[in-house]
């Protein structure tokens, strides 16, 4: 009772050295809360022995995800991500979807963490995990939500590496507040398409009157008229 | 079934359980390329669970130097999973799973027993919040209404050297002198796991990472 065959036909052709190193990044990327440097592994710095833990990967429906540099030297950052035929085809089934209250909560930090501060031209890239935290008495303001549910949502989305705590930039004369939110490492695990995708769906909903909008809609219905 | 159209619910199958655990599916369900199939003791249904070879499992973190998943109150659930694994496996020289459903009551007592004296508020709270976390990861299966707990699916992933170390953490844990009302559960634990909520559960061989 193995269970590895699965893997055989990208591993068969490899050294044991190499089949270990795959094995290694295949486990760092997939088990690592944040993104894996890929200083630390041979099989993230070789581009042939990084397609064949892509391979591995893809077998299982996941992809490799590029997190972009991070932490001090600025070296490259691999996590995995489920392939996007996948996790629409998991979104579509009703797999793994947040309760109500968690998905408002969630966007209300997406929003308030990473949307506006990149309308306002003070967040750059199009990464949704590093951003302005947001205040927890600011979700209170805004979430419409008694405060014990939030507490809760905001517990389950912590637990899920969805959302994760900061402490709150003191602003001038306030009140030094105790707790702040941002996305959490899990928004690494976006593919580019997934990443777009987020941003297109907040544009949406934010200003379905605005030009922008009306061309995500049409490069939607021409990109599914193509796929036709 | 075309070898693509195979490969692509392999994958897919795959990908459920990663977002959701373990998964519960009819007893003649196909089982996918690299699954083990487990079925339920009363034949009512099997768990699928993805089994990747021991060296690409979430050891690798330990020996990279990189932390592990995040779990709340890590103490806590690592002696409630202590607890029930001395309730439900009856006989350590053979599997875990499935083992046998224990009371709730007598989990929690084990469960008290490792934790030391707390006020009873507090430790009911701190057994329950513990019962529905492995729940939502498979690690065991807690129905609720009945006050029964079994071992979940996960367990069958252990290892030959996990399960050694394991036989040792049984056998320091004093079995409770129960009466027998509480032994013996009202009715079978049958399912309620493969619904976890967690977007990326992390699979482990054991609760100290977290998922």
């Amino acid at each position: 009772m193995t269970g590895a065959t699965i893997f055989e036909p990208v591993l068969a052709d490899l050294s044991e050295r190499h089949r270990d190193e795959v094995l290694s990044a295949f486990a760092a990327v997939e088990n690592s809360p944040d993104p894996v440097p890929e200083a630390l592994l041979a099989a993230l710095r070789d581009a042939t022995l990084r397609r064949s833990v892509e391979e591995m990967l893809n077998l299982i429906g996941r992809t490799l995800v590029r997190a972009g540099q991070g932490g001090t030297g600025g070296q490259a950052r691999w996590t995995s991500g489920y392939r996007d035929d996948i996790a629409a085809r998991l979104t579509a089934g009703g797999w793994n979807s947040l309760p109500a209250a968690d998905r408002a909560v969630l966007a209300l930090v997406l929003i308030h963490s990473v949307a506006i501060p990149r309308t306002e031209g003070t967040l750059a890239g199009d990464s949704w995990v590093d951003g302005t935290p947001t205040p927890v008495e600011e979700l209170q303001r805004r979430s419409q939500i008694p405060r014990g549910d939030l507490r809760q949502s905001l517990s389950r989305l912590r637990a899920a590496g969805l959302v994760r705590v900061v402490p709150a930039r003191p602003r001038p004369g306030a009140v030094p507040q105790s707790t702040a939110y941002l996305p959490g490492p899990q928004f690494h695990r976006l593919t580019e398409s997934a990443r777009r995708r987020l941003q297109e769906e907040f544009i949406l909903a934010a200003g379905p009157g605005t030009p922008l909008a009306a061309a995500i809609r049409r490069r939607r219905e021409n990109h599914e008229g193509g796929a036709q | 079934m075309t070898g693509q159209d195979g490969a692509q619910d392999t994958a897919l199958a795959w990908a459920r359980a990663r977002a959701a655990g373990p998964l519960r599916t009819p007893p003649d369900a196909p089982v996918p390329d690299g699954m083990i199939r487990l079925a339920e003791p009363d034949g009512t249904a099997a768990w699928l669970v993805p089994r990747v070879p021991d060296t690409a499992d979430t050891r690798v973190l330990a020996e990279l130097g990189l932390a592990g998943p995040l779990l709340e109150m890590p103490n806590d659930t690592a002696r409630l999973l202590a607890a029930t694994l001395r309730c439900c496996w009856e006989d350590p020289h053979e599997p875990p799973w499935p083992g046998r459903p224990a009371a709730e009551a007598e989990v929690l007592t084990v469960f008290g027993d490792l934790t030391g004296p707390r006020d009873e508020a507090a430790h009911r709270r701190s057994a329950v919040a513990g019962l529905r976390r492995l729940d939502q990861a498979g690690w065991l299966l807690w129905d609720e209404a009945a006050g029964a707990v079994r071992l979940g699916p996960r367990v069958a992933l252990w290892s030959g050297s996990d399960l050694a170390v394991l036989r040792q953490l049984w056998r320091s844990i004093n079995f409770p002198e129960c009466s027998p009302e509480i032994i013996t559960p009202t009715r079978d634990v049958t399912g309620g796991a493969g619904q976890a909520p967690a977007p990326e559960p992390a699979p482990g061989p054991g609760p100290g990472e977290d998922r």
